[in-house]
């Protein structure tokens, strides 16, 4: 009787381990399957209703983090305000000379966001649990017009692409995942690079492959290059902002033509994001 | 665990309401800069009460429902969340428990295995970027999370699947208090 227990109880567990091994197979590389779908449909409705009712219990618990945070922020602050002082009186040339310069190019007063793409709003409404990968889910789906590599972004800039669809969500892959990588700007400036996350930390993104004749300053911007070739293109399109340069050593310039960067889009608390649809993509 | 209609509705219904928990509240905050991960804890709890079997599936079905709703290729969370809950289910099996330390502690211990676990996983499918040290400090971070959060979940569900826990229908019928991990 209870070697046959035994048996039995192995048998299911290698039944899970096989099924386990075999969903992973079949499903890796998909963007989503029909079982997603279905499950999905079921449960984004509840999920929806959850997202909304905890909210304030999601705030309430955020707002002890950020009160801890805020000492520490505070002195730190208080240095970059002397230096962004600084920048605001050249800043304010600098806008005079956009105005301008909008005007003769005839850009539209938005600028961001490239013509030809439709705004989609969306709320975050699941986040991956581990700290491996850093994924969203989001309560638009192809139903409201979304596909496959469609950008988001969000108020501050760039927050990631849509890397899976179903009836109403979609899971967006942040750029701070691991299997992201932007092809992006310096600004001013113009040196290209590609950027890549360092996996773990979502405040600091590293572009790539910079040329190491141009020296790159900290606090300069970073956009989206949007370049295009015959065959092949950007899966994001030009100038969409992204984070700014907060350090750009000599040597690591020099030595691995690279950079790291601050994402202007606070990638741990997404909320409200938008999603770029139609447009072209790479 | 004695397994009835009720009790299964009652299991069913925990691990859809933790996954969607987890991922609408717990994944959402930040405390010290990190998201606490409390679903390896409630796996770790279904095996310590209802031995490696009921841990091993309900892991498998914590980590399906969770890729399906993050949409993410399925089996790599169900193969994580299966062995943590094996292992705790074993670990009640071979040993006796007493203390009431013992629940947080696996619930840490095992939120470790199961973040490292899913490096693993990660690393399986192909990974191609720099990983920040800072990682260790989050890992470690859910880890005391889950050791803070573990006890009140096995306390939680303890109270709900009490009918078909077989401990504590023995003591009951006994009259003795229930000794093991003292909740």
């Amino acid at each position: 009787m209870y070697r046959k227990q035994v048996r039995r109880r192995r048998a299911v567990l290698a039944l899970l381990i096989v099924g386990s091994f075999a969903l992973l197979t079949v499903t890796y590389g998909q963007g989503s399957n029909g079982m997603q779908r279905g499950v999905s449909t079921v449960f984004s409705p509840i999920q929806s209703v959850a997202d909304r009712a905890l909210k304030p219990a999601r705030d309430l618990i955020n707002w002890f983090d950020e009160t801890f945070d805020a000492k520490g922020r505070n002195a730190r602050l208080h240095s970059e305000l002397e230096t962004t002082r600084k920048q605001a009186v050249g800043a304010q040339a600098a806008l005079a000379e956009n105005e301008q310069l909008h005007k003769l190019l005839k850009l539209d007063e938005g600028g961001a966001i490239p013509g030809g793409y439709t705004l989609v709003t969306g709320r975050v409404i699941a986040r991956s649990p581990t700290v491996w990968f850093a994924d969203v889910t989001i309560d638009v789906g192809s139903g409201d017009g979304v596909e496959v590599k469609d950008p988001v972004v969000n108020g501050d800039g760039l927050v990631g692409r849509v890397s899976a669809v179903t009836g109403g969500t979609a899971r967006v892959t942040l750029i701070a995942d691991h299997e992201s990588a932007v092809a992006a700007k310096i600004v001013p400036g113009g040196d290209q690079g590609v950027m890549k996350p360092s996996v773990g930390n979502p405040d600091d993104l590293i572009l790539e492959f910079l040329s190491s004749e141009k020296r790159v300053g900290k606090g300069q911007s970073v956009v989206t290059s949007g370049w295009r070739g015959q065959v092949v293109a950007s899966g994001y399109p030009p100038n969409l902002p992204i984070g700014e340069v907060v350090e750009a050593s000599l040597l690591e310039q020099e030595a691995q033509s690279q950079v790291h960067i601050r994402p202007f889009a606070d990638l741990r608390d997404l909320d409200v994001v938008q999603v770029l649809t139609g447009g072209s993509r790479g | 665990m004695i397994l009835t209609p009720n009790i299964l509705a009652r299991l069913v219904a925990i691990v859809v309401g933790g996954v969607i928990l987890q991922l609408s509240l717990f994944s959402q905050v930040t405390l010290f800069g990190v998201s606490p991960d409390l679903l390896p804890a409630l796996v770790v709890v279904f095996g310590l009460l209802g031995g490696s079997l009921t841990g091993a599936v309900c892991g498998f079905w914590v980590g399906f429902l969770l890729d399906c709703l993050l949409i993410v290729p399925l089996g790599g969370g169900s193969l994580v969340f299966l062995a943590v809950g094996y292992l705790a289910g074993a670990f009640r099996e071979r040993f006796e428990i007493h203390s009431a330390l013992v629940a947080p502690l696996l619930c840490m211990g095992l939120t470790l295995f199961a973040e490292l676990g899913f490096g693993a996983v990660e690393m399986m499918l192909g990974f191609d970027a720099p990983v920040s040290s800072l990682i260790v400090r989050d890992i470690l971070l859910k880890s005391v999370f889950a050791f803070v959060g573990g006890w009140a979940i096995y306390v939680g569900v303890r109270r709900a699947l009490r009918p078909a826990l077989v401990d504590e229908r023995s003591l009951r019928r006994s009259g003795r208090r229930p000794s093991v991990l003292g909740a």
